[in-house]
This record gives C-alpha cells, structure tokens and sequence, in this order.
C-alpha cells in the first residue's frame, strides 16, 4: 500500500549501514539548502539518482514519478515568486492587466530557476534515504543519535500500526465500493466517515489488545528490539567523506566570493 | 494587449486552473529544500516549546495511566492513515485532509503536537509529502497551529452554547484554514515579492493555493462532523477513554 515502503525493500543498498546512509543523506541535504547553488544541484540530483536507480535497483519509471509529485506544489509556489502585481513593469516581462501588470524581473526569474534546482535536488535526497532504507532502520538511527525514548517508541508504535489500520481502512473501502458506497459525492462523505469512525473505533480495540500481550510478555515501560547489524564499510566512508568535503569546499568558496 | 499577448495569458490562466484542479491537493505541505536554511532552523526553534509542552503533558499521562501509549500510538497512526486516504471532492481531484484538527478536538492539541510531528515525518519518509529540511516549518503550520486554534475554536463555541455539530465544523474548517494562511505567511516570509515586500507575497501565496485549499477546508470540516457523529452513535466508551467526553455530560 505504501510504495516507497514496499520499494525500499527491494534495494540493493539496503543493507549499507544505515547510519551511513543517514549522515549522507542530512550532510548533502544541508549544503544543498545552505549553498543553494544551480551547480551544486545539478551534481547532486545526478548522483543521487545515480545511486538511488543504478545501484539500488529502484526502477526509474517508479523513481520519476515520485520525482514529479511535488511538481505541482513547485510550480504554483515558484509562479508565485517570479509573477508580481504592479504599477510599474520589471524588466523581464510584463502582460498589462487593466491598469495593473503581471510582470516579473530577471533577478526573480534567477531565483524562481534556483528554487526550483534546489527544491528537486533536496528531494532527491530525501528520496536517497527513503528509497534504501527501511523504516525500522531509520529509527535505529534515531536511537542511536539519542533521540528521546518516548518519541523513539511512539515512532514504532506507530509505523506497526499505520499498516494495520491502512489494511483495515482498504478493506472497508472495498465493501463499501461493492454497495455503491461511492456511487456519488453525498454518499460517498457518508461513506467516508462511516469508514473514518469505524476506523477510530478498531484502533481502540486493537491498542487495548495489544497492551494486553505486551503486558503479558514483561513490558515494563520500553519496547527492546534487536537491531540487525551491517558494519559500515570503510570504502564507503571514504567516498562519502570526499564527496561531504567536495560540497563544503564548494559552499564555503562561494560564500566567500559572495560576502567578500 | 495584441493577440498573441492575450493567446498567453489564456494559456497561463488555463495551465493555472488546470494544476488547481487535477494535482494532488494536500495539506499544504512546503516540500524539501524550498526553505533557506535560516528559515528551516527558525521554525524549527519556534516549535520547541510547543513540543516540550506536549511531551510533557504526555509524559504525565503516561504515569497516570501506562496503557496511554498504545492509545496514542494508534491516534498517531489513526492520524497518519486518515490524511493519507483520498478523500471525496467536488471538482473530482483528489484531495487529502489534514486529521490535525479531529485530533486536537478528540484528544488534546498539546498531545496532537507532538503526534503530528511523528507523522511528518513519516509523511516525509513513506510518502514523499514534506521534507525533513522544512519539518520545523511542516510542524509549525499543521501540528501546532492549525489543532491549537480549532481546539480554541471548539472550546469557544462550547462557550457560546454553538449547536455543538456547527462547532465542530466550524473548528476542524478553521483549523485547516488557519494552517493554510500560515503556511502562505511562511512562504512568503521566505520570499517576499519584488514590488510590495512580505504583505504582498502573503497575498500571492494565498491567493495561488486558494483554489485547492478552500474546498478542503470545507471538506475537511463535513468529514470531521461525520466522524464525530459516527463516534458518538458506535463508541462512547472508547470516547470516555481518551478523554473526549469527559468533560461534557453524556447526552
């Protein structure tokens, strides 16, 4: 149901360490937000889907069409930054509307073209991690970092049961397409909350069950699970260190011809 | 205007109504990396003690009552799944609700805060809506926001003895559209327009996702009163249980 999820099971990375993974993944993500730089971008999306379709085995057909759905986001907020309302045309362009002009400056059409390269570039990298790395994986991360034990265990808790109650809502969904429930808007908002009641209702059922035989098997308060181990590799490391060191020298440079 | 000026303004509106309507309207999610870096870290700062408060909070239910972990690990996931199904629309698009704002009437917004944040996250990671870079801002606007003022909202119309089916609309409505306004703010703050600074912008983003993001609102408000009145026929116990109907006598 959840294909990113199903996918990243498949990856051939999947078995890289995952704090490697991790650091990678939250260093690139960093220079490419700090430097916004078009160069930057560019290499990045192109190693990432490199790394992401090449090596991990992820098909590209599944790998651009995850790609694309922020697009519309992207478009409507970049058109949003590049097209003004004025008195007065800017330089680029400028359709007159009544008295006023849609108009738009070279410097905004610049930084449309950067948000645009950035934005794609940091979700290639996002998708680097969530394309090759299993969920509980991730949160192995999260522990070691030392990330609160009550959001640590929340987080587990509740990546177990999103599946159970997506199993449970598709097959009320089912039945309910079988009795016409969606046959129009009306019935299927009635349908939709029927659903979304029954849902509530089941998860209820099912945490108090669940208390029940974790209570029976000495829970005392924290969940202990055992983490599968993949050492990391020392080539790996260093690839990644010289890649991390490429894009720091990249960023502070251009910073400093920037300010200075 | 000549004719091929007019032949692309057409062009444009059509390309414009054309996204407003077929695309996935979500919860306004701002994606990856479209935040500068100072922002990302200034709202993630601005969530801290909104977080602190809700971990809090949670905490002390916790000692009061252990089996609350599993109660609100499956409101997180209940929150998760219910913004990840397609919900009916008008226009025929498909559209995703928020759940923050049922959350924070049935449970509590300070709980919600920090659920809402989990499922960010997970949103991020399983269903590529968000990004990690912006989840300060993604937190700020839907897990903190939006549920704070539909609670204040529902608190309110309680207050004013509201029919109590209104308020709930009334709540989960504003709330999404409180989080809507936010996020345009957000936006624009981080963008602010050539010709008429931050205030402008504001306008722009707003007007922009206005087409998507109304009928949500709406939606999202009939669906919450389904919900609840679905609740309310089916389980009053498990209602009682987190604390909905504690307050209010059962009718």
């Amino acid at each position: 149901m959840l294909t990113i999820d199903k996918l990243c099971y498949y990856s051939r990375l999947r078995y890289v360490n995952a704090m490697e993974k991790f650091t990678y993944t939250v260093l690139t993500l960093v220079f490419c937000v700090a430097s916004r730089s078009l160069l930057m971008a560019v290499l990045v999306l192109a190693v990432n889907g490199i790394l992401t379709v090449k090596k991990g085995g992820i098909p590209f057909s599944q790998y651009w069409h995850y790609l694309m759905i922020p697009l519309a986001f992207l478009i409507i907020s970049t058109l949003a930054v590049i097209v003004n309302i004025s008195h007065t045309p800017l330089n680029a362009f400028a359709f007159p509307v009544g008295s006023y002009y849609l108009t738009g400056s070279y410097a905004s059409l610049h930084r449309g073209v950067q948000m645009i390269l950035t934005a794609l570039s940091s979700v290639s990298c996002l998708y680097f991690l969530s394309f090759n790395t299993p969920m509980t994986d991730i949160l192995s991360v999260l522990k070691k970092l030392h990330c609160p034990d009550l959001l640590a265990e929340l987080m587990l808790l509740i990546y177990r049961y999103i599946f159970l109650l997506l199993e449970i809502s598709s097959a009320i969904s089912i039945s309910q397409d079988s009795r016409l429930g969606n046959r129009n808007f009306r019935t299927s908002l009635k349908s939709f909350g029927a659903m979304a009641s029954v849902l509530l209702i089941r998860a209820m059922a099912k945490s108090g069950a669940l208390y029940d035989s974790m209570e029976a098997r000495c829970y005392d308060g924290r969940l202990k699970v055992l983490d599968e181990q993949y050492p990391p590799k020392s080539r790996e490391i260093i690839w990644i260190i010289l890649f991390e060191s490429l894009l720091l020298i990249y960023t502070v440079i251009k910073t400093l011809i920037l300010t200075g | 205007m000549s004719k091929k000026q007019r032949k692309i303004v057409a062009a444009c509106a059509i390309l414009a109504f054309s996204l407003g309507i077929t695309s996935t309207a979500h919860a306004m999610h701002i994606m990856e990396g479209y935040l500068p870096a100072g922002f990302c870290i200034a709202w993630g700062v601005l969530c801290i003690p909104f977080l602190a408060a809700g971990s809090f909070s949670m905490r002390n239910k916790l000692q009061e009552n252990r089996r609350s972990l599993t109660i609100l690990a499956m409101c997180g996931a209940f929150i998760f799944v219910i913004s990840s199904l397609k919900i009916p629309s008008l226009t025929g698009s498909c559209s995703h609700m928020t759940g923050t704002g049922l959350g924070a009437i049935l449970f509590s917004p300070s709980a919600v805060s920090i659920l809402g944040l989990i499922v960010l996250i997970f949103q991020a990671v399983l269903l590529a809506h968000g990004g990690l870079t912006t989840l300060g801002a993604n937190t700020f606007s839907m897990a903190i926001a939006g549920p704070f003022l539909a609670f204040g909202v529902y608190k309110l119309c309680q207050k004013l003895k509201i029919n109590r089916k209104a308020g709930i609309f009334l709540a989960a409505m504003m709330g999404d559209l409180f989080t809507y306004c936010v996020t345009s703010v957000q936006l624009a703050m981080a963008y602010p327009s050539e010709s008429g600074g931050i205030a402008a912008s504001v306008v722009k983003f707003l007007g922009v996702f206005a087409p998507t993001q109304l009928p949500l609102a709406v939606s999202e408000g009939i669906l919450t009163v389904l919900i609840v009145i679905g609740l309310e026929t089916y389980a009053m116990p498990e209602l009682k249980s987190v604390g909905f109907i504690k307050e209010q006598e059962v009718r």
